[in-house]
Order: C-alpha cells, then sequence, then structure tokens
C-alpha cells in the first residue's frame, strides 16, 4: 500500500536521492529566487505577505509570524536582531536537524527575508550542540551564501546588509526557550526571562529581535515564489496553512520525517506515512507534538494534525514530534523518562519547576519501581497543578501536563503498579 | 497616580510602584524571596503571586506594577493555595536545622511557613532521595555559605553583579542541582560582601563573625545610628546584648537611607566595630611620671590640665593649641571652638592632618567607602573647627611649639605622632610642650607623649549629630555603656572650664545642637527630633563660616 503523496514545500529538493545542499544544487532547483522578489517589495509589504500566507510558527507554540514581525517597532534608527532557533531539544523531534544537514540554505534564504522584513541587519542561528554535521555542513553554506553575495553587503545589490552567524549550543534544552537563547547568545547562563517586555520589543542585547524557528523560515522562500494564496490553499486554511514536517519515531514500521500538509488525521500519518504500528502490534498511545504534549489514545486516531485541532483534542501540535507507542509499553516507564528529562533541563530559576520536575521524577520512579503509595497519584496530580501556569517560562507546563495527561488516560497502568508493585505490561 | 484596590481597600500609590510595594504601604506583607527593592526584579521564586482580576494567571505581585483600577486578591483561594504550593517546594530539601541556624527567629522562611505554609510535608521521598549538599563552607573573609538552606533567591548573585560589580557569585548547574557558587579563582571579598548576609532571606549566608553569637531573641535593643568609620556616613543599626552584665555591640546592620546607603553598608562599618569592646581601651584618666603612667581620679586629672592650661595662658595669648579628630560630633566640635575661644581664648584650633579631609575632588573608593576615614570633616569645616583670625594650623602650631611660642595643647581623638606625616615634626614639638593633654580612646603615640591623657568614648557611646561628606546631618546614639567611667568631651570641657575658673555653660548634646542652629547658618532651621530618620542637609555650600 502507498501512502497518498502530497506537494512538499520544504523538503521537496531531497526528494531526489543525490541532492546534497549545495548551494549550485539549491539554486539549479530554484533556490534564491524568493529573495529578489522579498528586496523588491517594501519591508512591511513583506509582513503582510507572510501574514496572508497563515505561517505559523513551528518551533512549538504555532504563533503567526507574520504577526510576530508586525511587533517589532518600525524605527529605522533602531538596531535589530533575527536570531534563528535552531536548538531543537524537545525530545521526539529531529526535522531541523535534517534541514540543516541537507537544505541548509532555505534556512538562509529565509533569514535574510525576515531580516528584510523587520529591518534587522545581523542574525544569528543557534545551532544544538550535538548537531556536529549540522554545524558543520550550515558553516559552509553560509561561506557560499556570502560568497554568492546573499550574505554580506549591499545583498544582490538591494543595498540591504546582512551578517549572519552561526553559534552553537552545549548541550541545553532550556536555550531551545527563545529568551534562554538570546541570554545564552549574549553569553551568559541560558536561563529564560521575565516576559514582558517580549524580545520584539527587547530582546539581543536589549535591542528588538525576531526569534524563529529553522523549519519555519525555510518556509519563506517558497512563500515568496509561490504566493500567499498558493501556500494558504495548502493545509486548512485559513488558521493552519501550509505543511509541515512531522518527525515519526518509535514503535513504527517506517520512522522517520515526513513532510506532510497540515490537518491530516492522525491515522493517516500513522497507518500510511509510517507504516503502521511495528510487528502488526496495537497501538496504545502517541505523543502528537513532542514530549511536551499530552499524550494520545487510540480514541484520537481521527484528531487532524494542525494546531487547533490538535489543541481542541486537549493536547498540542508543538514541534510536530509523533512518537508512537504499541501495547508493550508501560505508562508510568514513559512518565518516569518524561520527569526524568524535564527535571534534568529544567533551568532551575522557578521553585515550581526547579523542585517540582525533580519531585515528579522521584515518585515515578519510585513508583516504577514497585514502590507506590495509593495516596501518591494524588499528590502527583497536585504537584502538577501546582506547577502549571505560574512561572517564567512554560517548560514546567510542559512538564506537568503530560504526565497529568498519562495518569488520565492510563490510570490503570499506575495503579496496577501501585497495588501490584510491578508493571502490567511486563516492561522490565 | 494610579489606585488599586487590594483585598477590597483602596490605595493611591506613586506610578510604577509594585504590588508588593503597594501592599506594604497598606500594612500587608506578600511573601517573598527574590524580591529586594534595591535590586533587578527576576520573579524567580514565584512566592509573591497574588490573583488581579482579568487576568487569567496568577501575577507576581514583584513584577506587576499597580495600574489604576486594578483589583488585587491577595488571599484569593488561587493565590494563596500557590504561595503555599511555593513554601512547600522550597521546604522540599530544606534541612529544617532552624534550632542550630543563625537566621532562626529571623528567617522570611520560617515566618512564611508558620504563617502561610503547609503543616506536614507530602514528600515521601525524603529519608532516601532528599538533596544532601555543602554545609558550612566559608566563601570570602565574612561569609559562609550552607547550600542545603539556600532556596536559590539569586539576591546574593544579583548583588554582587549589581551593586559592587564584581560578580563572585553565580549559580552552578541547573534544576535541582542548582546551587550558589563562586566563580573559579574568585573570593566573595568586595568591599561590601557583608550585605548578601542580610539579603540572604533564610540562613544559607551567615557571618563569620556573628555566627553562633546570639539569637535574635536575646537582643536587648536595637539602636538606629550612623556609622563612624568613613565620611560617607551610612545609616546603621546597632544589635545589642548583655554579655557578663554589659552591653555589648553584636553587629552592625545597614539602615534603608535612600539619601545616603540605600540598603547597604560596607564591611568595614559591619565589622570594623570591634576595637570599641577591645580590651585596651582607656578607662581612667592617667599621668606621665619618671616615664611611668599612673592613673588618677577625673578631678585630679583635670586640676592638673587645668593648671597647665592656666601656666600656658599667663605667657601670653595665642599661647595654646587644640588639634581635634573628625571624629568629633557636631555638638562636641561647637562646644570645643567655644572653649577654644572663650576659655582658652586662642585661634589655634584644627583638625586637617590628612589629605584625604581636604573638601576637593572625588573622594569615593567604590559606591559607598569615602577616602576619609572619618565621620564630621564636613561638619567640623561647617562649625568652624579651623584656626580662628592669626590662629594657627597643625603645622604652624607643630613650629611654633619646636620654637617655643606655643604652650601647651590639647589633643582630641587624634594621634599625630603616630602618623607617618606628622611624626617628625611632632617629636620636636611635643618634646618642647610644657602641658600635652590628650584624650582618646587607646593609648596612642601622642597619648604616650601626653602629660594628661584621658580615656574617650567611642561613636557607640555619644550622642550627637554628625555631617556626612554630603551635607548630610545625621544622628549618632549610644548603644553600649563605655567601659568604664568615661567622661563626654562636654564634662570634661567644663571640668576644666571650672578648674580654670572660667564660666563655661554646660549643655547636652540637645542644648548644643540647638545653639548650633541658632549660632551657625548651615544649620538654621533644623531640629534635633527632625534629624531622623534619614538626617537632614547642610543649608547653603554648608562649608561654614572660616577655612
Ligand atoms: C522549554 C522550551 C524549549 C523550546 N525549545 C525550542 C527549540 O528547540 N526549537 C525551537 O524552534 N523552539 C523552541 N521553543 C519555542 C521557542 O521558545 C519559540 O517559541 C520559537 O523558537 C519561536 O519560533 P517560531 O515562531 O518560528 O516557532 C522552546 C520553548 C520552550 C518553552
Ligand atoms: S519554568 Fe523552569 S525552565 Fe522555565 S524559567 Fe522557570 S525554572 Fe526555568
Ligand atoms: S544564598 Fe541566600 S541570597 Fe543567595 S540565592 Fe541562596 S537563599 Fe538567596
Ligand atoms: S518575589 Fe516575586 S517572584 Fe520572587
Amino acid at each position: 500500500m502507498s501512502a497518498p503523496a502530497y506537494e512538499k514545500v520544504i523538503l521537496r529538493n531531497l526528494q531526489d536521492p543525490g541532492y546534497r545542499g549545495t548551494l549550485a544544487e539549491y539554486r539549479a532547483r530554484g533556490g534564491y529566487s524568493g529573495l529578489p522578489k522579498a528586496l523588491q517589495l517594501q519591508p512591511q509589504e513583506v509582513i503582510d505577505l507572510v501574514k496572508q500566507s497563515g505561517l505559523r510558527g513551528r518551533g512549538g507554540a504555532g504563533f503567526p509570524t507574520g504577526l510576530k514581525w508586525d511587533f517589532v517597532p518600525k524605527d529605522l534608527a533602531l538596531t535589530k536582531y533575527v536570531a534563528i532557533n535552531g536548538d531543537e531539544g524537545e525530545p521526539g523531534t529531529f526535522k531541523d536537524r535534517q534541514l540543516l544537514e541537507q537544505e541548509p540554505h532555505p534556512i538562509i534564504e529565509g533569514t535574510v527575508i525576515t531580516a528584510y522584513a523587520i529591518g534587522a541587519h545581523v542574525a544569528y542561528i543557534y545551532v544544538r550542540g550535538e548537531f556536529v554535521e549540522g554545524a558543520k555542513v550550515f558553516q559552509r553554506a553560509l561561506e557560499e551564501a556570502y560568497a554568492a553575495g546573499f550574505l554580506g553587503k549591499n545583498i544582490l545589490g538591494s543595498g540591504f546588509d546582512l551578517d549572519f552567524y552561526m553559534h552553537r549550543g552545549a548541550g541545553a534544552y532550556i536555550c531551545g526557550e527563545e529568551t534562554g537563547l538570546l541570554e545564552s547568545l549574549e553569553g551568559k547562563r541560558g536561563q529564560p526571562r521575565l516576559k514582558p517586555p517580549f524580545p520584539a520589543v527587547k530582546g539581543l542585547f536589549g535591542k528588538p529581535t525576531v526569534v524563529n524557528n529553522v523549519e519555519t523560515v525555510s518556509n519563506l522562500p517558497p512563500i515568496l515564489v509561490g504566493g500567499p494564496e498558493w501556500y494558504a490553499g495548502i493545509g486548512v486554511p485559513p488558521k493552519n496553512t501550509g505543511t509541515r514536517i512531522f518527525s515519526i519515531s518509535g514503535h513504527v514500521e517506517r520512522p522517520g520525517n515526513y513532510e506532510l500538509p497540515l490537518g491530516l488525521p492522525l491515522r493517516e500519518l500513522i497507518f500510511e506515512h509510517a507504516g503502521g504500528i511495528r510487528g502488526g502490534r496495537q497501538l496504545k498511545a502517541v505523543i502528537p507534538g513532542g514530549a511536551s504534549s499530552p499524550i494520545f489514545t487510540p480514541a484520537h486516531l481521527d484528531v487532524k494534525m494542525d494546531f487547533d485541532s490538535v489543541a481542541a483534542a486537549g493536547s498540542m501540535a508543538g514541534s510536530g514530534g509523533v512518537v508512537v507507542m504499541d501495547e508493550t509499553t508501560c505508562l508510568v516507564r514513559v512518565a518516569r523518562v518524561i520527569a526524568h528529562f524535564f527535571a534534568h533541563e529544567s533551568c532551575g530559576q522557578c521553585t515550581q519547576c526547579r523542585e517540582g520536575t525533580a519531585w515528579l521524577h522521584k515518585m515515578l520512579t519510585r513508583i516504577d519501581e514497585g514502590k507506590g503509595r495509593p495516596e501518591d497519584l494524588e499528590v502527583i496530580l497536585d504537584v502538577c497543578d501546582n506547577m502549571k501556569g505560574k512561572t517564567i517560562c512554560v517548560l514546567s507546563d510542559a512538564a506537568a501536563m503530560p504526565i497529568e495527561s498519562y495518569i488520565k488516560h492510563f490510570r490503570d497502568d499506575f495503579e496496577h503498579h501501585i497495588r501490584g508493585g510491578a508493571c502490567p505490561t511486563g516492561m522490565a | 497616580m494610579p489606585t488599586v484596590i487590594i483585598d477590597g481597600k483602596e490605595l493611591t500609590v506613586d506610578k510604577g510602584t509594585n504590588l508588593i510595594e503597594a501592599c506594604r504601604a497598606l500594612g500587608l506583607e506578600i511573601p517573598h524571596f527574590c524580591y529586594h527593592p534595591g535590586l533587578p526584579v527576576v520573579g524567580q521564586c514565584r512566592m509573591c503571586q497574588v490573583e488581579v482580576e482579568g487576568q487569567p494567571k496568577l501575577a507576581i505581585a514583584c513584577a506587576t506594577e499597580a495600574a489604576d483600577k486594578m483589583v488585587v486578591r491577595v488571599h484569593s483561594e488561587r493565590a494563596v493555595k500557590a504561595r503555599k504550593a511555593v513554601l512547600e517546594f522550597l521546604l522540599l530539601n530544606h534541612p529544617l536545622d532552624c534550632p542550630i541556624c543563625d537566621r532562626g527567629g529571623e528567617c522570611p522562611l520560617q515566618e512564611y511557613t508558620m504563617a502561610h505554609g503547609p503543616g506536614k510535608s507530602r514528600f515521601a521521598e525524603q529519608a532516601i532521595d532528599k538533596v544532601h549538599r555543602t554545609k558550612a563552607r566559608p566563601i570570602g573573609p565574612y561569609v559562609i555559605f550552607d547550600a542545603e538552606r539556600c532556596v536559590l533567591c539569586t539576591r546574593c548573585v544579583r548583588f554582587c553583579k549589581e551593586v559592587p560589580g564584581t560578580a563572585e557569585l553565580g549559580v552552578i548547574q541547573r534544576g535541582d542541582r542548582s546551587e550558589i557558587g563562586l566563580f573559579p579563582g574568585k573570593q566573595l571579598d568586595n568591599p561590601l560582601s557583608g550585605n548578601v548576609i542580610d539579603l540572604c532571606p533564610v540562613g544559607a549566608l551567615t557571618s563569620r563573625d556573628y555566627r553562633f553569637k546570639s539569637r535574635p531573641w536575646d537582643l536587648v535593643a536595637r539602636v538606629d545610628t550612623t556609622c563612624a568609620l568613613c565620611s560617607t556616613g551610612c545609616s546603621i543599626t546597632m544589635d545589642v546584648r548583655y554579655l557578663k552584665a554589659r552591653r555589648e555591640v553584636l553587629r552592625v546592620r545597614p539602615r534603608v537611607n535612600k539619601a545616603v546607603n540605600t540598603y547597604w553598608i560596607c564591611d568595614q562599618g559591619r565589622f570594623g566595630f570591634h576595637f570599641i569592646h577591645d580590651e585596651a581601651r582607656l578607662r581612667a584618666p592617667s599621668v606621665r611620671e619618671d616615664g611611668h603612667r599612673r592613673s588618677l581620679s577625673w578631678d585630679e586629672a583635670l586640676g592638673r590640665t587645668a593648671r597647665g592650661l592656666a601656666e600656658a595662658l599667663r605667657a601670653g595669648a595665642g599661647t595654646v593649641g587644640v588639634i581635634a579628630s573628625s571624629r568629633l560630633t557636631n555638638e562636641e566640635a561647637y562646644l570645643l571652638q567655644r572653649f577654644a575661644r572663650d576659655v582658652l581664648r586662642t585661634p589655634n584650633l584644627d583638625f586637617r592632618l590628612r589629605p584625604e579631609q581636604e573638601p576637593t575632588g572625588d573622594r569615593k573608593l567604590d559606591v559607598l567607602r569615602h577616602a576619609d576615614q572619618t565621620p564630621n570633616t564636613r561638619g567640623l569645616r561647617a562649625i568652624g573647627l579651623l584656626p580662628g583670625a592669626g590662629g594657627l594650623g597643625v603645622a604652624e602650631m607643630l613650629a611654633a611649639a619646636r620654637d617655643g611660642r606655643l604652650k601647651a595643647l590639647l589633643v582630641i581623638e587624634e594621634d599625630p605622632l603616630g602618623d607617618p606625616r606628622w611624626a617628625g615634626p611632632g617629636q620636636e614639638a611635643f618634646a618642647r610642650l610644657d602641658q600635652i593633654a590628650v584624650a582618646d580612646l587607646f593609648l596612642t603615640r601622642t597619648g604616650e607623649a601626653g602629660h594628661v591623657v584621658f580615656p574617650a568614648r567611642s561613636y557607640a557611646e555619644k550622642e550627637g549629630s554628625f555631617t556626612n561628606a554630603e551635607g548630610r546631618v545625621q544622628r549618632v546614639r549610644p548603644a553600649v555603656e563605655p567601659p568604664g567611667q568615661i567622661w563626654s568631651l562636654a564634662e570634661i570641657l567644663g571640668g576644666l572650664a571650672r578648674h580654670l575658673g572660667t564660666p563655661f555653660p554646660m549643655l547636652g548634646p540637645r542644648e548644643a545642637f540647638e545653639a548650633l542652629v541658632r549660632e551657625v547658618p548651615a544649620f538654621a532651621g533644623m531640629g534635633y527630633e527632625a534629624l531622623d530618620p534619614v538626617g537632614l542637609p547642610l543649608s547653603g555650600n554648608g562649608k561654614g563660616s572660616a577655612g
């Protein structure tokens, strides 16, 4: 059975197995033809065009990209910055990695378009520390783009200047949160800032800054070339337009990155594109948008995978990381592993998050090891409640909400552990 | 000016006031750890959550500006639960060693827990999994760090970064492994380091000096006064307790004074007070006889001094000199210049022994400390404790003594012979003087050369006022009794006048201050009471009449 084919926007060139993503190859396939179109427009026209396209951020929050740009003060005298988020730390997500390693030029082209729209002359990309290959490829691409006049002074004779620097992370998930990223870029301890002020007003070095995800800006060249109406025609207009890259992992036959229109049913994603559950087993649970997102069950298979539909179903589309779990999976262990992640990654400035993530991890470890107490689940749920909506950034929520959802949908797994002191699935 | 409604009470505040300060104005304390009015707001501890009508999430009071018609509920069910939760989180890994903690009894964490906290821990991991950390590690000359008690409010970190600008401290690691630590190769040894002890809302940073010396409830008095250890004149509180039936100053803390020191004091002011309890303090007058010092009664000592002075006075006018310290209070200075004029009838009067006492140039060593290590140079200048018409300054007095024109010298709380700049000319001069009377806390070089030596009171034993380098007049109050029967300078001068048979008014500090207000224009219009709590500025240029 072959999966239905859809038009690709970002991974189009990668369908050609010989494609290496060099400047020459990218240009041979029409690359860098969106940028000249943008440079012929007024910056505000570019912003309006991106608004019309309906593009929303692919980094996690799904915030409308054009609207974010529009928040930047229009004062020409102000220094502004663009920061591209390539930290990709969300467990279950590996799309930005592929773009950095295999298709770096649309990121550069999209960044120049972004910088032009908001009037920035310096851009940074923050690349996850572990992406050694991606960083190497991207650095080479930057050099190619400078040599070809797509970066530097007077880009394509437009009079617009942009310098673009790469900065590599050092292994902290929290540096993917936009203000943590900015702190880290400034050379400080990577921890989120109290907001407001938001980065669009006071960002890098105190100047207005747009932070966009690698995948988000990769959409810009095709939007400029194809026009906003074309882009808005993909997906579920008007608010969930375009495609996104779903990183599908876990117990499926064909894990990998799949670029698909927003709004495809989860069922199609798993069973047609990813080849279904491995070994013909039963589906048990799905994380729909990275480790931060509340869990789905087989009852959610018809949810459309776009921002608003996933939210309406009680989770979030997040970073597009879809983790599929079959019947052999124990949600207590999942909870323990995920709780460990967040406890390890909390920056530690907010009391609830610092202490709550660690406490959750300790309680879940105890339950997983068969030492749970009957009152534990209520304590866990109350601790989650105390962690949500009360901190500087949403990592605390991201740590609490999935755990709540596991208990809500898979309470049996937990109670079995607590009562019987052992795992119902026999997971070792 | 916005009017907010807090728990049903209306309050109009200045624009820019945050909700913690607004509540404080209503007498309502919103618990908080990371917020401090003297430091940047970071909103990290999340202890100060309140409900603001119309906002879906709870707001942190420290980072929320009071806005017009804003309706704030400090005690809504949601806000109370959220704050209780923060305390529960903070106590998870807290050692609960309050009985042996120096902060016990004056610890916000302890107080909030009693008032708002969870009664009982739900933390079942305690025995096996509680995080244990370093205890009692010295991190600088004055400060000890106990990581287990730390609530990671980062006040100490922000202080070192923002106020002295030295940034010795940072948060090391992340999540629940976060710990306050020194940057490699650093010590917490900036000149303001002791402030972190007051800033720390728990017993994580304690004073090596005060550690285990007392419990807050042993303190018998907290005396609001002014630091005398430099010309900045920081507002301080001296905490006093009884030790062996004597009152003793246990520690010195800053007192808020926006016009002077804001919230801070330097380490010298905080820890440099111990000399007041030094065993070597002079306790009784003494006289030098055949190369030995012999104690004698106050009456005898005053009599001998008066006889020496009278003899000098008989030799003519201007044969007596007075060198006084700018450690004297305004009131002492006033009486002393009157004594010189009316009793000694001499214009030879001076206090200037050091270049830092000159009123020129920027004399700040850092954000607080002043190069002039005396508290009242500006006051002495304003009052005119300086050579009168035809009078001699310090150098001229010494020269006059050397060639026999000056016969007697009174030296009050200064030690020219102990100062390398003056010791040379001083030795020769002192050798020729017929009468040297010295009053000081210790037996100095000058005291050793003195014929009669009187013990003097320290700044912790004096009442009156100082005028700081900026011209602000502030109160000085006695926190303890002098270590022996030590007369005040007013009493010494009165006693000398009596023995000399010259009328001289006995004025207490308040009366002396009132006389100053009447007679010295820079002090015009001031009231003694009005000096509290933050002092009053001199009027005009305050430079005084002479000099
Ligand atoms: C804890 C945390 C981690 C995040 N990590 C990433 C990340 O690795 N990459 C990313 O693009 N966005 C991440 N985000 C989202 C960013 O804060 C931000 O919303 C995003 O980069 C904006 O770009 P976009 O509008 O193009 O999506 C994270 C957010 C949080 C709260
Ligand atoms: S919520 Fe957690 S990760 Fe986010 S700022 Fe607070 S402590 Fe750091
Ligand atoms: S040591 Fe004290 S002041 Fe410093 S972070 Fe910890 S609790 Fe706060
Ligand atoms: S005092 Fe407001 S968050 Fe700490």
